[in-house]
């Protein structure tokens, strides 16, 4: 995505060097569209940007502007089985990162839930109190769990990315 | 520590060395598999032993069978919904109680004729139908002819048809535990009426469901099995299973020294809050007919409190400022009989009324009631 973004900057007119592009560029008439080519510069390469971090205990977290989506990741589906319940935590629940903030039951097993970050529960996933299944259906989107805010950042970086996470998941299966 | 050993059995106390507990006793043992048997017959006791040993033993390179036995009381899931699942009110009546337990699976009866067992394992370890193989080999060890079998829900079925234990299980952050029942010589008349709900109809909700079977003692094929025969031919399959030599360990639930916190776990185990509170949000609609006249209720219960309360009942019944005040009473109070029996005696008692409507209030109260 980053790379036709400069090619079409170059073709009008603009030098295709990507430290220029990142500079806040003073010509009139290019600004506006060195701006634009920096924002999607920025989009796909900042830290904070939308990109799916994991726990070792499975679950996975989404930081968009400042809001942690969390769920479980798609090994954790698979090893737990069909969902049958989701407990989980009261909006407004603060949470530390490792309290345990649920349960999710499958065929009599309560597997317990703990939390990717230190924060504040803002929302729950309501479809799942009637659909639990959605957890095993969608669990990187319609099957999240909860949101909170992040008030330790730096958590964020304990975490895996989504390559850890295989090399991860390869080494408990061996 | 150890008191008395007799038999392959022995007797912890914590008195000798009041430093020690039973984590570190283990440790001392030094062996991968271990064999406990609860001293307790009380059911809140043996749940926070249970909770006990998942937080606090090291099953990394271990593992625990604990072997134990309840006084009758009725025993629901994690997330069920006890006033679908069994008759309070029966309950109550003959003393028996309720507990939740912190695994999933449905609701159970327990008394001196089941035998509970838990195995404790790491995650990695956790393998549900090696541990019903325990079981179901232990007793065919002692009678050859057994037909037992375990399905792919973790029951085992007597004769291909009848249930004689279930299953249920809760996994940590690096341990689970997985427990089942075994139906040796339970007094089945009072299983089927306690665990047939007298409400059930009326609620609507989302918690998990039982899946009621048909049931069946071991004594009922074969007088000669009893409780204490097999819990020892467990003991000692669990051993031929996994490579162990443990001998059985009596362990005394109520003994905080050797098991710090354990006193707090069992207090915690018993509150409203854990048993009832915990049922997930429901609501009951039904109708009550007070006085030949239909009335319908309408309730949404959250974490076992009432959050809403609607009454509908003919003007001419009763007036509506008064049904109002009634339902207001209600409100934000615990979804419990002898809470709401409280409450309404003295919403009654703070206003003047008729006796006619006194007594009519007095038996809407008691069809409120009988839902509970």
């Amino acid at each position: 995505m980053a790379m036709s973004t400069i090619l079409r900057c170059a073709s009008v007119g603009l030098t295709s060097s990507l430290p220029r592009l990142s500079k806040r560029n003073s010509l009139a008439p290019a600004r506006l569209l060195a701006r634009t080519c920096y924002k999607r510069f920025l989009n796909t390469t900042a830290p904070f940007c939308a990109a799916l971090k994991f726990t070792d205990k499975h679950e996975w977290v989404r930081v968009d502007s400042g809001v942690a989506t969390v769920g479980i990741s798609n090994f954790a589906q698979e090893a737990l089985g069909d969902v049958v319940y989701c407990g989980l935590p009261e909006v407004g629940a603060n949470l530390s990162q490792s309290d345990e903030f649920g349960t999710l039951e499958s065929v009599k097993a309560a597997s317990e839930l703990y939390s990717p970050l230190t924060g504040e529960v803002t929302d729950v996933n309501d479809a799942l109190a009637d659909n639990p299944g959605l957890v095993n259906k969608s669990c990187y989107k319609d099957g999240w769990l909860m949101k909170m805010t992040v008030s330790v950042p730096e958590e964020l970086n304990g975490l895996m990315d989504e390559a850890a996470y295989e090399r991860y998941i390869k080494s408990i299966e061996d | 520590m150890i008191l008395r050993l007799s038999n392959r059995a022995c007797v912890l106390s914590g008195s000798a060395r009041l430093k020690s507990t039973l984590s570190t006793y283990f440790d001392e043992m030094g062996k991968a598999g271990i064999i406990l048997k609860s001293a307790s017959a009380g059911i809140f006791e043996n749940l926070a032993l249970e909770d006990w040993i998942h937080d606090h033993v090291d099953l990394q390179n271990r593992s625990i069978l604990l072997l134990w036995r309840n006084s009758p009381v009725v025993v629901i899931g994690r997330h069920q919904n006890p006033w679908q699942e069994c008759n309070l009110p029966l309950m109550r009546r003959l003393g028996i109680p309720l507990a939740r337990r912190r695994s999933g699976g449905g609701t159970v009866f327990h008394d001196f004729g089941n035998i509970n067992m838990t195995f404790f394992t790491s995650k990695k370890k956790y393998d549900r139908h090696r541990n019903l193989k325990v079981v179901t080999s232990a007793l065919k060890a002692l009678r050859p002819d057994l037909d037992v079998t375990a399905t792919d829900r973790f029951d085992i079925l007597l004769n291909g048809h009848h249930k004689i234990s279930g299953t249920a299980a809760k996994l940590g952050r690096t341990s689970a535990y997985h427990h089942c029942t075994l139906l040796c010589s339970v007094d089945r008349s009072i299983l089927s009426s306690v665990l047939k709900s007298n409400t059930s109809e009326v609620i609507r909700s989302n918690a998990t469901l039982s899946v009621p079977s048909p049931v069946k003692n071991l004594s009922d094929v074969d007088p000669t099995l009893d409780a204490d025969t097999i819990m020892e031919a467990i003991a000692s399959q669990f051993n031929n299973e996994f490579g162990f030599d443990s001998p059985v360990i009596t362990v005394d639930p109520a003994h905080e020294a050797l098991m710090p916190g354990i006193h707090k776990m069992t207090n915690d185990i018993q509150m409203w809050e854990w048993i009832y509170g915990k049922t997930p949000k429901f609501s009951v609609c039904t109708s009550l007919v007070v006085d030949d006249v239909n009335i319908k209720l309408d309730m949404d219960i959250k974490s076992g409190t009432v959050e809403k309360c609607v009454v509908e009942i003919p003007e001419d019944w009763l007036p509506p400022e008064t049904v109002n005040e009634f339902t207001s009473a209600l409100n934000g109070s615990k979804y419990c009989p002898n809470e709401a029996a409280v409450l309404v005696a003295a919403f009654m008692r703070t206003r003047s009324m008729s006796a006619d409507v006194a007594g009519k209030i007095h038996r809407l109260c008691e069809g409120v009631l009988s839902v509970m």
